[in-house]
C-alpha cells in the first residue's frame, strides 16, 4: 500500500503500456555528436532513467528530420539518415531492458536556429519572418519544399520505428515549422497553406497523415503543443483547445504533450522550462484545458519536482501523465526512491535551471547538484556502493557544497566521516544565495545533502573554525579541503575597502549589512550573486544601479534565468549600467562617491550614493591548506589525469604514513557549484 | 490374617470406579459433534503412534523423554503385573520379580519427576501436578512392599495388620491417583485421554512423519457455523483437550503470550476442558492469560463459550503460527479450535474485532484485503514482460503472485523473483487479473464462507490453463494452495501440480546450475522462519540451502526451524491487533539482532512487511529472492 499507488497505475498510450504516470519530456541532451549520432553517453544516460523505473522517456528534444534543420548547434539527434537506426537500436534495447519505453521528438525548426554554421542553409518559415532569440533570418518557404520537409517527416518516423523506438513525438512547440504554421504571429500566408484556420491547419495535418500512414496504426504518434503562446498576436488558450480537438479529431495522434506558453522571446522562454523563481505547476491549467477537448491521454511537465505535487496532478486527473524531466536529471533514480519508500532521499530539482542554460549555449546538459548525471558512461555512479577496501577516517573541513558531496560520497562508501564547518549552518554558498528574492529554492541543493549527511552517519560539527592542530588531532587518512573563498573587495585598493567604504554582496545578502537608500553596486561577475543583491536591495526599498564594466548585467546568466531576474529588476526601477568600470570610491560628507570610467572612451562619471557594493567574485580561502600541504603524503596534490580518467587517485592504494589532502571548490579557485560537486564525487567514490 | 485382602479389594474397587469415571469422561465427549474415525485402526495404530511420533516430540526433552519412559513404562507394565499378582494371585516368583522390576524402573522414573517439580520451570502448572510424582511413588513403593512376599523376599504375613493397613492407605493414595483420578479428571487422565486421543486424532496424518495442518472446512449448510458451545466441537477434538499434561511448552513458544496479550494456549485448552466438563477455572493453577485473573471463567458443554469461559480477545490474540502445536506432546491442535471459535464470531456473529470486519468485506467486495480496485491486480508487472495465462494457456510454471501485487514492499520481492526466473529461462506465466486472494486471511479470520467462495472460483480460473507447477513467495498462499485448496478442488484443476514456494523452486534452479550467483559480501545473515512455510509445509532446508550457495553461513538464532518464533503477521493478527504489552515484531527482531546479523533473510512479504516495521537501528530485512538477485551473474550486453 503506498500514498503513491496513482503513480503506478499503467496506462496505454495507442497500444503501448507504459508502466507508470511519470514521464522524462522531450529536451535537447547535447550528447548527440558525428552528425547527430546517439552517442553512448546518450544511451546510458537514458538507460539511468529506465533503470530508476521512469516509465516512459522521450528523447531527442528537436530532433531534426531535414539536413536544413541544423543540428550541430545543440548537436540534438539527426533523422535525416539512415544512419541513426543502428543507434536507435542501442538506445532502445538500453531502455527496453529496465522496462521502461522510449519515444523520440522529430522536427524540423524552422526559422528556430542558426543559419551560420554547418551546412549554411537558407532558414524556412512559413512567411520569412525572423526569430528574435537566435537572431534568425529566414526565407520564405516554397510548396516543393513544404512536401519535401513532409517526405522528411515520414522518413525520420520511419528510422525511429525501424530502429526499435516506441514511437515518435511531432514537435508542434517552441515555435517550430509545424507551430510557425499555426500560429498567425509568424504564417501570413494566403495560399492553402495559411490564411484560413484548415490553411495555417494543414502543414501539420499533412506531416501526422504522412507519418501515420509510413508507420502504421499502433505505431505511437504523438504531438507536443503549446497551451498558449502568451503573445497578442500569438495563439491564446482557446486557439489551442480548438487546434488540439482538431488534430484529436483526425484520430492520428496518440497523445498530446502540453507546454504553457510559446518562446520566440527571451521572456517567454523562460516560462517554458520554469526556474525556481515560478509556483508549482505554474501552466497545469493548460494543459488541463487541453486535455478537456482531447480523447487521448495529456502529458505535463513544467515544474512538476515532487512525488506528492506528481500525485496531486494525476490524482485530480488534471492530466494523464506527469512530466519530470528536470527532476529525473537532478535524479534518475526518482522512481526507484518512491517504490523503496525512500522519498526523503530523492534529490529534487530546485530548479537552478543549469541544465537547460547549458543547453542553451549549446553546453551539454549537466545538474547543478547532481554530477553523475550524463556521466553515467563514464563511471560515474547515482547509486555509490561501499568499499571493499580499508574504511579510512576523512575529516572535510568546509561545509559548502564541494565538502558536504564529499563527505556524502565518503560515508557512503562505508568511511568514518567528519566534515568541519565554521558557520553554525551547512551550505556555504548556497545559503547565502538563497537569501535573494525568488532565489530561496537554491537551498534546497543544502537540504537534501543535510539529511543524508544525518542519514548516513556523517558526524557534522558546525560553529567550529578548524586549524591545523585540530585536524592533525582527528588524525585523518583523508583530509578533504572545502574551506570555500571570500569576497574579493581589495583587488583595488582605491574602492576602499580597507576604510570600510564599501560592502561586499554577501554582507548584504546576509543581511549583516543594512541596505542603503541610494545604492551602487559594482559587479564585474555578471552572474547570480550581482542580480540577487540588486533585487534584494531593491525589494528591501532601495534605490539601485548596477554598475557592470562587462556587456550587461546578468550576461553570465542563462536564457531561462536572466529574464525572471530583468522582471524583477525593470519592476523595481533598478538601473542597469553597462561598459563602466568602477575607478574609486571616496567619502565626501555623508554620502559615497563612485567614480566610474567607461571602458571605451576613459569618460569618467560620478555618482553620489550612500552605499557601494562589490560584488568581484572571491579569493580562495588556503591559508589552512598551506599549512598542512607539507606535511601531507601527497603534498596536496591530485593525480589530475586519474581524476579526469575517473579513476581513483593512485595514492589510494599505496601504503604510507600521515594523511592525504585534497582541495577541491572554491578554495581552488572560484568556479561553481557544480565544478565543486563534480570534484568531490570524481575524487570521492573511490576512496 | 483378617485384612489380608483389603488391598485386593481395594485395587478392584479403584479399578472400578476408574472405569466408571472414564465411562463418564467418555460421555462428556460423545457430547461432541460426530466425527467419522476408524476406532478399530486407531486403537491400533495407538502403540505405535504413541513410541514413535509422541515419543518424538518429548524427545526433546530429553530428561523428560526417559523419566517418562521410566514412569509411564514401569506403570503400564506393573499395573498389568498388580492384576495378575495381587487380584488374580498368579503364584509365580518369576512374574512378582517382573513387578517389582517395573515398580522399582516406575519409581525411579517418579523421583526424577519429584526432583525436576522441586523447582518447576514457570511453564509448568501447579495444583494437583506437584502432588502427582509423590503419589506415584507412594504407589510404586506400596506396592514393592506388597510383592515382596510374592518375590519370596519377605515371609507372608510379614508385618501383620498394621503394615497391611498402612499398604491399604498406600494402594488407595497410589491407586487413588493413578486409576481412580485417570477416570475422575485428575492428573492421570493425560494417560487415559491422551492414549485415545492417539487413537482417535482428527489428523492421522500426522503420524508416522506426516503434515497435516490445512484447516478443516466448514459445512456451510450446518445449523452452527463454527464452534459456539463446546459440545460444538467434534467429539475427538475434546477428547484432545483432556489429553492435555499442562506441560506449558506451548505456552513457552507462544509469541502472543510473550508479548503479553491475553492468550496462553495452555490456559485455553484447560478452558475448554473446564467447558466441556462444566464448571470454573478456580482449580488451574498454571500461568494465566496475561493481564487476565484467574477464576473467573465459567462454563459447560452447552454453553456459549465467549459468554464467559474464553474471552473474544484471547481468540483473537493467535497468529496461527501452529508453535504451540509443534510443540504439544500431546498432538493437541489448538489452532483447529481457536479457528474453530472463530468461525462463531466471525460467521454467526459478525463480531470480528478492529479491522477485521472491513478486511473482510473488501475480500468479498474485491477479492483482495485491502479494496484496492481488483483491476490493478497486475499494475506492478507492466514493465515486467510475464505472459499471462488467458492469452498463453499453458506453461511450465504459474506464478501465483498474490496480494504482494498491490504492495510497493512486496513488489521489489516479485520483481526480484521474476528476474531470477528471466536468468533461468523458466516458462512462465501468470494469471493476471484472473488471479484473486487466496482466502487465507478470511480463512484464518473465520470467514470459511468467503475463503471456500474464493478457492473454488481461483480453481475454476487454475482448471482452464494448462501447467506442471505452481510458485508462489507467499507461504500463507502456497498453504492454501498447497493443502487447503484440495478439499475443494472437485474437478481436479491442481491434479498432478507440484505447488511450490519460491525458495523451493529458486533452489532448484541453483542446484541445477541454472541460476549463476556470485558469493555473498555482506555482513553476518541470519534467517527467519515464515511460518507457513516451516512449520505448516516443513521447509526449513531450501531457504537455508538458498543462502549457503551465496556463501552465506546462517548466524542462527535460538529459535529457528521449528521453533522459530512468529513475525506476528499471521492469522489477521495484525488485522485484529489485539493489544499487549509488546510488539511480536519486536521481539522477533531482537532475537535477530541477537545474533550480530546485519540482514535478516525471510521468505514471506508478510514477515518482510512485519519485521521492517520494527523500528530501526535494526537489522536490514530482505527475501530470499532480492539477496539472490543482488547477486545475479548477469551477463554483459
Amino acid at each position: 500500500m503506498s500514498q503513491f499507488d496513482v503513480l503506478f497505475q499503467p496506462l496505454n498510450i495507442n497500444k503501448l503500456t507504459i508502466r507508470n504516470r511519470i514521464v522524462s519530456t522531450a529536451h535537447a541532451e547535447v550528447y548527440a555528436t558525428d552528425g547527430g549520432m546517439t552517442t553512448d553517453r546518450y544511451v546510458k544516460y537514458y538507460e539511468e532513467k529506465a533503470k530508476g523505473g521512469c516509465g516512459l522517456c522521450i528523447c531527442g528534444g528537436s530532433s531534426v528530420v531535414s539536413i536544413d534543420s541544423p543540428q550541430s548547434w545543440w548537436s540534438s539527434v539527426n533523422l535525416s539518415t539512415d544512419r541513426i537506426i543502428p543507434h536507435f537500436q542501442n538506445l532502445a534495447d538500453a531502455v527496453h531492458k529496465h522496462g521502461g519505453k522510449i519515444m523520440i521528438q522529430i522536427s524540423h525548426m524552422g526559422r528556430r536556429s542558426r543559419w551560420d554554421g554547418e551546412n549554411w542553409p537558407n532558414l524556412m518559415s512559413p512567411s520569412g519572418i525572423r526569430e528574435p532569440v537566435h537572431r534568425a533570418t529566414c526565407k520564405t518557404i516554397e510548396v516543393e519544399e513544404i512536401w519535401r520537409v513532409i517526405g522528411d517527416f515520414v522518413q525520420a518516423a520511419r528510422r525511429a520505428k525501424e530502429g526499435g523506438l516506441d514511437g515518435v513525438e511531432l514537435s508542434a512547440v517552441h515555435q517550430h515549422m509545424i507551430d510557425q504554421f499555426w500560429s498567425p504571429r509568424v504564417n501570413k500566408r494566403t495560399d492553402e497553406w495559411g490564411g484560413t484556420f484548415e490553411g495555417r491547419m494543414k502543414f501539420g495535418l499533412e506531416v501526422a497523415k504522412a507519418v501515420r500512414e509510413e508507420v502504421g496504426p499502433d505505431f505511437v504518434v504523438g504531438m507536443r503543443i503549446t497551451g498558449d503562446e502568451f503573445h497578442p498576436d500569438g495563439l491564446n488558450h482557446d486557439d489551442m483547445k480548438q487546434i488540439a480537438k482538431y488534430y484529436d479529431e483526425t484520430g492520428l495522434i496518440d497523445y498530446f504533450g502540453v507546454v504553457g506558453s510559446g518562446c520566440d522571446t527571451h521572456n517567454t522562454l523562460a516560462n517554458v522550462i520554469p526556474n525556481m523563481s515560478y509556483p508549482p505547476e505554474p501552466f497545469l491549467h493548460l494543459a488541463a484545458g487541453i486535455k478537456e477537448v482531447v480523447s487521448v491521454p495529456v502529458i505535463h511537465a513544467q515544474n512538476i519536482k515532487d512525488p506528492n505535487q506528481a500525485k496531486r496532478i494525476v490524482e485530480a486527473g488534471y492530466v494523464d501523465f506527469v512530466g519530470m524531466t528536470r527532476a529525473h536529471i537532478a535524479d534518475p533514480h526518482l522512481i526507484a526512491k518512491i517504490k523503496n519508500d525512500q522519498v526523503d532521499q530523492i534529490r529534487q530539482c530546485v530548479g537552478a535551471n543549469y541544465c537547460i542554460d547549458r543547453q542553451y549555449q549549446g553546453l551539454d546538459v549537466l545538474c547543478i547538484q547532481n554530477a553523475a548525471t550524463s556521466r553515467e558512461y563514464m563511471g560515474l555512479p547515482h547509486i555509490i556502493e561501499k568499499t571493499e577496501g580499508p574504511i579510512r577516517s576523512v575529516v572535510v573541513v568546509g561545509g559548502g557544497p564541494g565538502g558536504m558531496e564529499a563527505a556524502r560520497v565518503a560515508a557512503e562508501r562505508g568511511h568514518k566521516v567528519t566534515l568541519l564547518e565554521r558557520n553554525e549552518e551547512l551550505g556555504g554558498q548556497i545559503t547565502i544565495a538563497a537569501k535573494a528574492p525568488q532565489r530561496d529554492q537554491i537551498a534546497g541543493i543544502t537540504r537534501w545533502l543535510v539529511m543524508e549527511l544525518d542519514r548516513l552517519g556523517v558526524e557534522v560539527r558546525t560553529g567550529v573554525t578548524a586549524d591545523a592542530q585540530m585536524i592533525r588531532d582527528l588524525k585523518p587518512d583523508v583530509c578533504v579541503m572545502a574551506t570555500g573563498g571570500r569576497p574579493y573587495m581589495d583587488q583595488n585598493p582605491a574602492w576602499g575597502a580597507e576604510e570600510g567604504l564599501v560592502v561586499s554582496s554577501w554582507d548584504i545578502l546576509n543581511g549583516k549589512v543594512e541596505p542603503g537608500k541610494n545604492v551602487l553596486i559594482y559587479d564585474t561577475i555578471c552572474e547570480f550573486s550581482g542580480l540577487s543583491a540588486a533585487d534584494y536591495l531593491s525589494s528591501k526599498g532601495s534605490l539601485v544601479e548596477i554598475v557592470t564594466d562587462d556587456i550587461k548585467p546578468g550576461v553570465g546568466i542563462g536564457g531561462t534565468t536572466f529574464p525572471t531576474y530583468y522582471r524583477s529588476l525593470y519592476e523595481k526601477e533598478v538601473v542597469m549600467t553597462s561598459d563602466f568600470l568602477l575607478e574609486k570610491v571616496y567619502r565626501e560628507g555623508d554620502n559615497l562617491v563612485a567614480v566610474l570610467e567607461n571602458e571605451y572612451t576613459g569618460q569618467h562619471e560620478e555618482r553620489v550614493v550612500d552605499q557601494v557594493v562589490i560584488e568581484n567574485g572571491i579569493r580562495p580561502n588556503e591559508e589552512l591548506y598551506y599549512e598542512l600541504k607539507e606535511e601531507s603524503r601527497n603534498k596536496g596534490q591530485l593525480d589530475v589525469e586519474a581524476m579526469f580518467d575517473i579513476k581513483p587517485q593512485p595514492i589510494l592504494s599505496e601504503s604510507g604514513d600521515g594523511m592525504i589532502l585534497w582541495r577541491l571548490g572554491d578554495c581552488v579557485s572560484q568556479r561553481n557549484t557544480h565544478a565543486a560537486m563534480y570534484d568531490a564525487l570524481r575524487l570521492c567514490k573511490d576512496l | 490374617m483378617v485384612i489380608d485382602w483389603l488391598p485386593s479389594v481395594l485395587i478392584v474397587v479403584l479399578l472400578a470406579l476408574g472405569v466408571i469415571g472414564a465411562l463418564r469422561r467418555v460421555s462428556l465427549w460423545r457430547a461432541g459433534q460426530p466425527e467419522k474415525v476408524n476406532l478399530i485402526a486407531g486403537l491400533l495404530a495407538m502403540p505405535g503412534r504413541y513410541l514413535k511420533d509422541l515419543h518424538h516430540v518429548v524427545e526433546r526433552d530429553k530428561y523428560m523423554s526417559r523419566t517418562h519412559v521410566a514412569t509411564g513404562g514401569g506403570f503400564v507394565l506393573s499395573m498389568v503385573l498388580v492384576l495378575v499378582v495381587h487380584v488374580f494371585d498368579v503364584n509365580e516368583q518369576i512374574v512378582a520379580w517382573a513387578l517389582l522390576g517395573a515398580l522399582l524402573i516406575m519409581l525411579t522414573g517418579a523421583f526424577f519427576v519429584f526432583k525436576r517439580r522441586l523447582n518447576p520451570p514457570a511453564r509448568l502448572s501447579k495444583g494437583p501436578w506437584m502432588r502427582l510424582p509423590k503419589t506415584l511413588m507412594i504407589y510404586a513403593l506400596t506396592f514393592i512392599v506388597l510383592t515382596l512376599p510374592a518375590a519370596g523376599i519377605l515371609p507372608e504375613g510379614a508385618g501383620g495388620v498394621v503394615l497391611t493397613a498402612v499398604l491399604s492407605v498406600g494402594v488407595v493414595i497410589g491407586l487413588g491417583e493413578l486409576l481412580f483420578g485417570m477416570g475422575w479428571g485428575g492428573p492421570m487422565k493425560h494417560a487415559f485421554a491422551g492414549a485415545l486421543h492417539l487413537a482417535f486424532h482428527r489428523r492421522p496424518e500426522r503420524f508416522g512423519g506426516g503434515r497435516s495442518t490445512g484447516l478443516k472446512p466448514v459445512n456451510l449448510e450446518g445449523d452452527v457455523l463454527g464452534v459456539a458451545k463446546p459440545s460444538d466441537f467434534k467429539w475427538n477434538q475434546l477428547l484432545g483437550f483432556d489429553a492435555c499434561v499442562q506441560c506449558g511448552k506451548c505456552q513457552a513458544m507462544c509469541p502472543a503470550f510473550a508479548a503479553g496479550q491475553p492468550l496462553n494456549p495452555k490456559k485455553l485448552i484447560q478452558d475448554m476442558v473446564v467447558g466441556l466438563a462444566g464448571g470454573t477455572d478456580a482449580n488451574y493453577a498454571g500461568s494465566p492469560y496475561p493481564g487476565k485473573e484467574v477464576g473467573n471463567a465459567k462454563g459447560g458443554p452447552d454453553e456459549i463459550i465467549t459468554a464467559g469461559l474464553v474471552s473474544q480477545e484471547t481468540l483473537w490474540s493467535c497468529t496461527t503460527c501452529r508453535a504451540c502445536v509443534e510443540e504439544c506432546p500431546m498432538m493437541i491442535e489448538h489452532v483447529d479450535a481457536i479457528v474453530d471459535m472463530r468461525r462463531f464470531l466471525t460467521m454467526e456473529k459478525g463480531e470480528t474485532p478492529n479491522k477485521g470486519s472491513e478486511v473482510l468485506e473488501n475480500i468479498i467486495a474485491t477479492d483482495n484485503p485491502n479494496g484496492y480496485a481488483p483491476s490493478s491486480r497486475t499494475n506492478w508487472a507492466a514493465d515486467q514482460n510475464l505472459a499471462v495465462m488467458k492469452e498463453k494457456q499453458e506453461a511450465d510454471v504459474l506464478f501465483w503472485v498474490s496480494d504482494g501485487a498491490f504492495d510497493m514492499r512486496s513488489q521489489r520481492i516479485l520483481r526480484a523473483f521474476v528476474k531470477l526466473m528471466k536468468h533461468a529461462n523458466v516458462d512462465v506465466a501468470i494469471l493476471g487479473d484472473e488471479e484473486r486472494d487466496s482466502g487465507d486471511v478470511a480463512r484464518r479470520l473465520g470467514d470459511d464462507a468467503t475463503f471456500q467462495s474464493l478457492a473454488k472460483r481461483n480453481l475454476a480460473t487454475l482448471g482452464q490453463y494448462k501447467f506442471k507447477k505452481i510458485v508462489t513467495t507467499d507461504p500463507h498462499a502456497y498453504h492454501c494452495l498447497r493443502n487447503e485448496y484440495g478439499d475443494f478442488d472437485t474437478d481436479g484443476a491442481l491434479a498432478g501440480v507440484e505447488v511450490l514456494h519460491h525458495t523451493t523452486f529458486l533452489n532448484q534452479l541453483v542446484q541445477s546450475g541454472a541460476l549463476k550467483l556470485d558469493a555473498f559480501k555482506g555482513g553476518k545473515v541470519t534467517y527467519h522462519d515464515p511460518c507457513y512455510l516451516g512449520r505448516y509445509n516443513g521447509e526449513y532446508e531450501a531457504p537455508r540451502e538458498l543462502l549457503r550457495s551465496l556463501g552465506i553461513e546462517v548466524a542462527e538464532m535460538e529459535r529457528s526451524g521449528f521453533r522459530s518464533r512468529c513475525c506476528g503477521g499471521g492469522g489477521g493478527a495484525p488485522i485484529t491487533d489485539i493489544p499487549g504489552e509488546r510488539r511480536i515484531a519486536d521481539m522477533r527482531m531482537e532475537d535477530a539482532s541477537e545474533t550480530g546479523a546485519e540482514l535478516v533473510a525471510v521468505g514471506c512479504q508478510q514477515c518482510t512487511a512485519m519485521l521492517e516495521g520494527v523500528v530501526e537501528p535494526r537489522p536490514e530485512v530482505k527475501d530470499i529472492s532480492e539477496i539472490l538477485v543482488d547477486q545475479l551473474v548477469e551477463e554483459v550486453h
